[in-house]
């Protein structure tokens, strides 16, 4: 009997739900692994047949990572002298400032490119393309460099090179924030009196807010999550989380997977954080369409 | 007081040339307007006015003085844009009050001409709201007073009523005659529609590919054009332009066309043989029915607007010929039907083959 198009339609969406049902969750379980790991004790980590939900949950995980409670299987050897809290420290200074330089000075310069064409369409591609050079060929020639301005093992180089690499996403993500803005908008501002520096801070960034925002999470979950150049230009006194966390991976005494997950679940907490706080213009900023024409 | 002078203006962008030696006075408290079909050049007029695009040569004098290189807010002028150009994030109150703002104009006599110009343009009640809490008409008038309120010497209007419907339209021409009337400032007003030129204008300046064709009074224009490009553009229904030739018979001049032939009316007396148009407005076509006129066409088509009614013909030319009748004497025409067509012999245009206006 054939189907009524209301049937039919009932049928196609219960299909399409199941379907993303699964790969929900597929795409969601190891994140779930992660978070269940952090709260097992030793013995259910590795436990067969695999323990789902932790029994009982526990915070030694956190207790032990987070604030050193006790010592436990990780040698000072293996793990850096520094505690975990202060790599978070290390990358929320790094990643915070270096994001903050990259928007700042990517949004002038994409304000420059929009309006007064200061590079032209192929520039611009150029200084994207700048970012397709895998960064593991330039790393050896940078840590030449560093060692020999001292800026080797240090926040501020990391920060200055986390800053570079990023510019051109800044660029190009707020240029097409910029675009957007009718240039009529600011002639009005123009004739009405204000110079070129107010018209900029007063209308056109205010306007861009949510692109600016959404351009800033960007560029902090890149240089928050930068393992490879952290592992590179920094050795001992600066180390980031992501450095910290595959230091549980190259353990040699057995993998210490409740700690690694409880340090994984650290790292992540904050960018969600970030993400919830302004996820009123993360909507606004990807669909960009807030400026009446 | 303001007075501005274009000299020589010239624009190009690249290979296009946009304005081609532009030269045209504006006295102090005239308002002008700048008509013409879309990229005729009269919006970058305007704009090279206010100083957001630079002259390639030419100079422009405001009082005497030349502002080619003056900043566009070193001008004195005010301008309200196409789009209204609100911001966006900002109140009404606030939008109106940036150029207060920007001139170090104390806080409370801010507060003070911010409700007086909105009392001017009748946005009191709009005040605390967004822009985009605004319709079209409200935003239109929120754009002028945030222009009216820092008290320019010179408005210029770049197309401020084209995306407002077209009573709201009449509404704010009206507005705009009433502000012009109340200010006496310069008023210099961009538009491609010829009926808003015609209302608000003391002046008006036609363009065309760059270059300005005409320049004169409203009716000036309306009776007197210089081209068949400016004898079309204005008037609505357009006037009806009738290909054909000018032949001298027996020494008396007469029009030939395919459909018709007439003698043509004393001034034509001396106009060269040859091809060249006939003009003439719908409203100054007579109609009757059945024969006794100049010629005689059936009816193609009866439209009944109400106060007068719109007759068509086919007279041979590529548009459909026009005639005006008075109210609604003729609504019941039957199409087909023969009608009499008489052309009032003062009223009747010749242009050449480059569509200048053969004088009398």
């Amino acid at each position: 009997m054939a189907m009524t198009k209301s049937q039919r339609r009932r049928l196609m969406k219960t299909i399409r739900y199941a379907v993303l049902t699964v790969w929900a969750i597929i795409a969601a379980f190891p994140i779930y692994w992660m978070v269940a790991t952090s709260f097992k004790p030793d013995n259910q980590w590795f436990s067969w047949p695999p323990v789902y939900f932790p029994d009982p949950p526990t915070l030694d995980n956190y207790r032990n990572v987070w604030l050193g409670a006790q010592q436990y299987a990780v040698t000072q050897y293996a793990i850096s002298s520094q505690k975990p809290l202060v790599s978070l420290w290390n990358s929320t200074v790094i990643a915070t400032t270096s994001t903050f330089l990259s928007v700042l000075f990517g949004s002038i310069l994409a304000y420059g490119v929009s309006r007064y064409r200061i590079l032209s369409e192929a520039r611009m591609f150029q200084l994207l393309m700048l970012r397709m050079i895998p960064p593991i060929v330039v790393v050896a020639p940078l840590s030449l460099y560093y060692s020999a301005i001292g800026l080797l093992d240090s926040r501020t180089g990391l920060i200055i090179v986390y800053f570079l690499t990023t510019l051109p996403y800044a660029v190009w993500m707020t240029k097409s924030f910029i675009d957007e803005v009718p240039r009529e908008v600011e002639q009005a501002a123009e004739i009405l009196g204000a110079s070129r520096w107010r018209t900029v801070f007063e209308i056109v960034l205010p306007l861009i807010r949510s692109g600016l925002v959404a351009t800033f999470l960007f560029i902090l979950i890149l240089t928050w999550s930068e393992y490879l150049l952290a592992l590179i230009l920094t050795k001992t006194q600066v180390t980031t989380l992501p450095i910290e966390l595959s230091k549980y991976q190259g353990s040699t005494e057995g993998r210490v997977y409740g700690r690694q997950a409880a340090l994984a679940v650290g790292i992540t907490i904050p960018l969600m954080i970030v993400g919830l706080i302004i996820r009123k213009h993360l909507a606004r900023g990807f669909s960009f369409g807030m400026v009446r024409r | 007081m303001a007075r501005i002078e274009l000299l020589n203006l010239h624009k190009s962008f690249g290979a296009v040339q946009a304005v081609k030696n532009l030269t045209l006075n504006i006295e102090d408290c005239e308002f002008v307007v700048l008509v013409g079909p879309s990229g005729c050049g009269k919006t970058t007029t305007l704009r090279m006015i206010a100083g957001f695009e630079d002259p390639t040569s030419g100079e422009i004098r405001i009082d005497g003085r030349v502002v080619n290189d003056l900043e566009p807010r070193d001008r004195g002028l005010g301008m309200v844009f196409q789009s209204h150009a609100l911001f966006p994030h900002k109140n009404v109150a606030q939008n109106i009050e940036f150029g207060l703002r920007m001139k170090k104009m104390p806080s409370e006599e801010r507060v003070k001409r911010v409700r007086e110009v909105a009392e001017m343009v009748r946005i009191t009640h709009l005040l605390d709201k967004m822009p985009g809490q605004c319709s079209g008409g409200e935003s239109q008038r929120v754009a002028l007073a945030r222009t009216l309120v820092t008290n320019p010497s010179t408005f210029l209007l770049d197309e401020p009523l084209s995306s407002l419907d077209a009573k709201l339209r009449r509404e704010l021409r009206a507005e705009c005659d009433r502000l012009h009337a109340e200010l006496r400032r310069t008023f210099i007003y961009v538009t491609h529609d010829q009926e808003e030129a015609m209302t608000l204008a003391d002046r008006i300046a036609v363009m065309r590919v760059g270059e300005v064709v005409q320049i004169g009074s409203p009716m000036e224009i309306y009776s007197n054009p210089v081209n068949q490009f400016v004898a079309d553009f204005f008037g609505s229904p357009s006037m009806n332009l009738l290909p054909g030739e000018v032949v001298h018979e027996n020494g008396i001049a007469r029009f030939r066309s395919i459909r018709f032939e007439l003698p043509l009316p004393e001034q034509f007396k001396a106009a060269r043989p040859g091809a060249g148009t006939l003009g003439i407005r719908p409203e100054h076509v007579g109609v009757n029915l059945g024969s006794g006129g100049a010629i005689e066409l059936p009816v193609r088509l009866v439209e009944p607007l109400g106060k007068e009614t719109l007759l068509y013909f086919d007279a041979g030319a590529d548009r459909t010929f026009v005639a005006v009748s008075a109210g609604l004497k003729m609504v019941d025409v039957k199409v087909g039907a023969p009608v009499a067509l008489s052309f009032d012999p003062r009223r009747l245009y010749l242009f050449d083959t480059d569509g200048q206006r053969v004088n009398v």
